[in-house]
C-alpha cells in the first residue's frame, strides 16, 4: 500500500490533466449542442484541422506559434459561419437531415484530409518540452500548458454565457425561443455565433492537443466519441456537467490503468458511464 | 345508470409536489362530464392516469367494474378508453383517412402472411377498414378532407381528425382534452355540437374545459378540481353559486 | 405497366449474366447486396430510427456462417440461414434495451454495439483476430462448388429477389402501415393510445431488419471467401445511411435507387477508398440541401422546394430531436 500511494497520486494527477484535455475537446460540442441542439458530427474533423494547421503553418512553414493560432481562430470562425449559414440554417427543424448532413460534412473533411495529408503519421514537436516535478509527481509541461489553456477557455465560456448580453441571448433562445424573439433577440445571429464559437473551440483544442498525441486525418474520431460520451454523461447543455464528466473520465481512465491495466480501464470508463446514465438518465447535471 | 368509469382515491405525487390528492369521481354510462379547474389543478394529470400514460401514486381506476389502474396505454385502448391530447397530436405525414385508419388498429386483424401475399380476403378487409375510416370522417363533417395530409390542415380540421382517430377505437369512455382550445367561436360550437349529439350517442364522455359557458351548456355534470382536490361535483348550473368554486377561480371573467 | 417493367428487369437479370465479364458480375453482386442492406435498414429508418451500426449485425451474420462452415463444416446454405438467425436473435435481445431510446441516443447505442462487435472479433483468436477468417467456402450446388462469379451471382440474385420482395410487400401490409405510426416520440404516444403496442412493433421491425442484414452478410462473407473486422466498419454503416438518404425515405424505391446508383458509381471510383467516401459525402450533402426527399422526389422537386420554404418560415432555431 505504501508503494501504491505515490503511484496513485501520479495517476490521479495525470488523470485530472487528461480529464481537462477531454473537457477542452468537448467544449465546442457542448456549446453547439447546448444552445442549438444540433449534433455536430464534424466536431472531430475541425479538431483534426486545428492540429493539421499547426503542423503545416507552424512546423512546416515556420510561422511562429501566436500568429498560427490567430490564423486558426479566424479560419475556424469563417468555416463555422459558412457551415451554419449554408447547411445548418437550411435544414432547421429537420432533425434527421441535420444529423446526417453533419456526418456528411465530417466525411467530406476527413476524406479530403486523407487525400491531402496522406497516410503517414506525423507529429508536432512540443511547445513546452520538459517535465515539472511537483512533490514527486511528474507532470509534462506540454499537458500543463494544454490544461492551462483549457481552464482559461472554460472560464471564458462561463463568462460569455453567464455574464454577457450575448450569453444571455443564447440562454434565452435555448430556453424559450419564441419569447426571446419577441423580446428582440436576433435568433439567426445567436445561431451563427454559437456555431462559429463551437468551431473555434474545437480547432483551438486540436492545436493545443496536437503535440500530445500523434496526427493523422482520422484522429478526429476518438475525440468526438469521447466528447459525446462526456457531454451526455455530464448532462446535455450544462458546461459544469461537461467539466465534471470530463474530469471523471480522465481520472477513472488514469487511475484505472494503474490498478487494472489500460484496456480494462477503458472498459471501466464505459461501465461507470452506463451506471451514471442508468441512475440519472438526464446525465449528472442535465435538465429535462 | 351503472357506473362505467370509477376513479377511487387517486393520488399523484411528483417528487415533493402533490398533483392529485385523493380524487373520487364516478361517471355513469352515457354521461357527458365536464372536468374543470384552474391551470395546474391536475386535470391533465388525471387524464394521463386514466389513460395509462402515467401511473398513480395511489388509488384505483375501474372501467366497467374492472381494475385497470396499472394497465399500459395500449391495453387500456383495447379495453375501451380513448383520448385526445391537449396539444394536437396526429400522424403528421399521413392523410386524414390514414390517421383514422391507424385508429382502427384494434379492429384490424394483423394477418401478416395474408398481407404479404395480398390475398383477396385481405384486400377486401382493407377496403372495408378504409370505408369505415371515411365514414367516421363523414360523421364529423370533414369527409372531404380525407385525402389531405393532416400537417397541412388548419387547426379546426386537425382537432376534428384527432377526435375521429379516438372514436375509431370504438371506446366505452372517451377523454377529450380541451377540444375547443385554440378554435374560433364557430369552430368550438361546431365541435361541442358534435360532441353532445353524434359522439355522446356512441360513448361516455369526460372532457376537460376551461370555458364555463360550454360546460354549463353541454355537460350533464361538472367536476371541479383545485390543487389536486375535488371541490365540486354536481350540476353545472350550480357552479357560479358555489363559493368554493368562485374562490378557486378568484373572479375570472368566464364565470360570469 | 410497372409489373411489366419489373418482369422485364428480372428476365434481364437472369438471362444476361452469362454474356457478361466477371468484373461486371462482381459489380452486379455488390449492387444486389447493397440493395438488400439498404432496404433492410429502411425498415427501421421509416420508423424514425437512425442506425449507424447496422454493419455490426451484418458482421454477426457473416462471422456466424463463416465459423460454421470453416470450423464445423456445416452446409453453406444452412450457414446463410444461421447468419440471419444469429443477427435476428441479437437484435431481439439488444432491441429490448436500445429501442427504448430515441433520436441520437439510439443512434449512438447501435453504433456502440457495432464497435463492440468489431472489437470482439479483433480481440479473440477464435474469430481470427485482426486477420479474420480465410478460406470461407462457396456453397455446393448439385455436387459442384459455386466458385465462379457467374454461379454465385445467381445465389445472390435469388436471395436478393426473395429479400427485396418480402421487404417490399412488408411495407404494404398493415404491419408496415403501423410502423409509420411510430416515427416520433409524440406519434408513439398517440399510437399507444389507439391500442398499438409500440415496443412489440419496434422490436419486430428491428428483428426483421437485422435478419436480412445477417442473411446477406453471410452471403457476403462466402462471396469474399473471407471475413474480417475491417470489412463491416462504421463507414459501411454510414454508406447504408447515405443510400437511404440519397434515394429518399418516402417510399420503398428510394433506398433501392440510392443503393443501386451509388454502388455503381462507387465501383467506378475504385482508385482509393477515400475518393469514394468523398464523392458519397458530397452527393449526400447536395441531395440533402437541394433535393429534399431524395432522388425519388425528383419529379415533384418544385413542390418539394415550395413545401420546404413554407415549413422553413415556421422553423425554430433550436431543433428539438423527434
Amino acid at each position: 500500500m505504501e508503494v501504491y500511494l505515490p503511484l496513485l497520486a501520479q495517476g490521479l494527477a495525470i488523470g485530472v490533466l487528461t480529464g481537462i484535455l477531454y473537457v477542452l475537446v468537448a467544449l465546442g460540442l457542448t456549446l453547439i449542442y447546448g444552445i442549438l441542439h444540433i449534433v455536430n458530427f464534424a466536431h472531430g474533423e475541425i479538431y483534426m484541422l486545428g492540429a493539421m494547421a499547426v503542423l503545416y503553418l507552424h512546423v512546416v512553414a515556420g510561422l511562429p506559434l501566436v500568429p498560427t493560432l490567430a490564423v486558426i481562430v479566424v479560419l475556424a470562425l469563417l468555416l463555422g459561419l459558412a457551415i451554419e449559414r449554408g447547411i445548418f440554417r437550411v435544414l432547421r427543424g429537420q432533425w434527421l437531415q441535420l444529423v446526417v448532413a453533419s456526418v456528411g460534412i465530417s466525411l467530406v473533411i476527413q476524406s479530403i484530409g486523407w487525400i491531402a495529408f496522406g497516410i503517414q503519421e506525423k507529429s508536432v514537436p512540443s511547445y513546452l518540452p520538459g517535465i515539472v516535478d511537483l512533490f514527486g509527481i511528474r507532470l509534462p509541461r506540454e499537458r500543463l500548458l494544454a490544461a492551462g489553456v483549457a481552464v482559461v477557455l472554460v472560464a471564458a465560456l462561463y463568462w460569455l454565457v453567464y455574464r454577457t448580453r450575448v450569453g444571455l441571448a443564447m440562454r434565452a433562445i435555448e430556453e424559450d425561443e419564441e419569447t426571446a424573439r419577441m423580446l428582440g433577440v436576433n435568433a439567426n445571429r445567436v445561431a451563427s455565433l454559437s456555431v462559429a464559437l463551437g468551431f473555434v473551440l474545437a480547432a483551438v483544442a486540436g492545436a493545443f492537443v496536437a503535440p500530445v498525441y500523434s496526427l493523422n486525418p482520422g484522429m478526429g474520431l476518438e475525440p468526438i466519441l469521447m466528447s459525446f460520451l462526456i457531454i451526455i454523461v455530464g448532462g446535455l447543455g450544462s458546461i459544469t456537467g461537461t467539466v465534471l464528466a470530463g474530469l471523471l473520465v480522465g481520472v477513472i481512465q488514469s487511475v484505472g490503468a494503474i490498478l487494472f491495466g489500460s484496456e480494462a480501464a477503458y472498459g471501466l470508463v464505459f461501465v461507470v458511464m452506463i451506471a451514471v446514465l442508468v441512475a440519472r438518465p438526464a446525465g449528472l447535471l442535465g435538465r429535462v | 345508470m351503472s357506473a362505467v368509469l370509477e376513479i377511487r382515491g387517486i393520488t399523484k405525487q411528483f417528487g415533493g409536489l402533490t398533483a392529485l390528492a385523493g380524487v373520487d369521481v364516478t361517471v355513469g354510462e352515457g354521461e357527458l362530464v365536464g372536468l374543470v379547474g384552474p391551470n395546474g389543478a391536475g386535470k391533465s394529470t388525471l387524464f394521463n392516469i386514466i389513460a395509462g400514460a402515467i401511473p398513480p401514486t395511489g388509488g384505483q381506476v375501474l372501467l366497467e367494474g374492472r381494475n385497470v389502474t396499472r394497465l399500459a396505454s395500449h391495453d387500456l385502448a383495447r379495453h375501451g378508453i380513448a383520448r385526445t391530447f391537449q396539444q394536437v397530436t396526429l400522424f403528421g405525414e399521413l392523410t386524414a383517412r390514414d390517421n383514422v385508419l391507424q385508429g382502427l388498429h384494434r379492429h384490424a386483424p394483423s394477418r401478416v402472411l395474408a398481407g404479404l401475399v395480398g390475398t383477396p380476403g385481405y384486400r377486401a378487409e382493407q377496403r372495408e377498414l378504409e370505408t369505415r375510416a371515411e365514414r367516421l370522417l363523414d360523421l364529423l363533417g370533414i369527409g372531404t378532407h380525407r385525402g389531405e395530409v393532416v400537417s397541412e390542415q388548419p387547426l379546426g380540421i386537425q382537432k376534428l381528425v384527432t377526435v375521429a382517430v379516438a372514436l375509431a377505437t370504438e371506446p366505452t369512455v372517451l377523454l377529450l382534452d380541451e377540444p375547443g382550445a385554440g378554435l374560433s367561436h364557430e369552430e368550438s360550437t361546431r365541435m361541442m355540437d358534435l360532441v353532445s349529439t353524434v359522439i355522446r350517442r356512441r360513448c361516455t364522455i369526460v372532457l376537460v374545459e376551461h370555458n364555463m359557458r360550454i360546460v354549463s351548456r353541454y355537460c350533464d355534470r361538472a367536476v371541479v378540481l383545485h390543487f389536486g382536490r375535488k371541490i365540486y361535483d354536481g350540476e353545472p348550473g350550480g357552479l357560479t353559486a358555489d363559493r368554493r368554486v368562485v374562490d378557486a377561480y378568484l373572479g375570472v371573467a368566464e364565470l360570469a | 405497366m410497372k409489373t411489366a417493367a419489373l418482369v422485364l428487369l428480372l428476365l434481364a437479370l437472369v438471362a444476361l449474366p452469362p454474356l457478361a465479364e466477371p468484373y461486371m458480375l462482381h459489380v452486379a453482386i455488390v449492387v444486389l447486396m447493397n440493395a438488400v442492406y439498404a432496404e433492410a435498414l429502411y425498415v427501421i429508418m421509416r420508423m424514425g430510427y437512425l442506425s449507424f451500426g447496422h454493419a455490426g449485425y451484418i458482421a454477426v451474420g457473416a462471422y456466424t456462417s463463416a465459423l460454421l462452415a470453416t470450423k464445423l463444416g456445416v452446409s453453406v446454405w444452412l450457414g446463410f440461414l444461421a447468419g440471419g438467425t444469429a443477427a435476428a436473435l441479437l437484435a431481439w435481445l439488444l432491441g429490448m434495451v436500445t429501442l427504448k431510446l430515441r433520436g441520437i441516443y439510439f443512434s449512438l447505442s447501435v453504433f456502440a454495439f457495432a464497435e463492440v462487435v468489431n472489437a470482439v472479433f479483433r480481440a479473440f483468436d477464435f474469430f481470427g483476430g485482426p486477420a479474420g477468417i480465410a478460406g470461407v467456402p462457396r456453397p455446393m450446388f448439385f455436387g459442384a462448388r459455386l466458385n465462379t462469379h457467374l454461379g454465385f451471382y445467381y445465389v445472390v440474385l435469388g436471395a436478393a429477389v426473395i429479400s427485396l420482395g418480402f421487404l417490399y410487400r412488408l411495407a404494404a401490409t398493415r404491419f408496415g402501415f403501423t410502423l409509420l405510426a411510430l416515427r416520433t416520440r409524440d406519434t408513439e404516444g398517440l399510437a399507444e393510445s389507439v391500442g398499438i403496442d409500440a415496443a412489440r412493433y419496434k422490436t419486430l421491425a428491428f428483428v426483421v431488419s437485422c435478419f436480412f442484414c445477417g442473411l446477406m452478410g453471410a452471403i457476403h462473407g462466402h462471396y469474399l471467401r473471407f471475413v474480417s473486422p475491417f470489412v463491416f466498419t462504421f463507414f459501411f454503416s454510414t454508406d447504408l445511411v447515405i443510400f437511404n438518404m440519397v434515394g429518399g425515405l418516402g417510399s420503398f424505391w428510394g433506398p433501392l435507387a440510392g443503393a443501386v446508383l451509388l454502388t455503381a458509381l462507387g465501383e467506378q471510383l475504385f482508385a482509393a477508398g477515400y475518393y469514394k467516401s468523398l464523392v458519397y459525402a458530397v452527393v449526400l450533402l447536395v441531395v440533402i440541401l437541394a433535393l429534399p426527399g431524395g432522388l425519388i422526389q425528383l419529379p415533384r422537386l418544385r413542390e418539394a422546394w415550395a413545401a420546404r420554404r413554407l415549413r422553413w418560415a415556421k422553423q425554430p432555431v433550436v431543433t428539438t430531436e423527434r
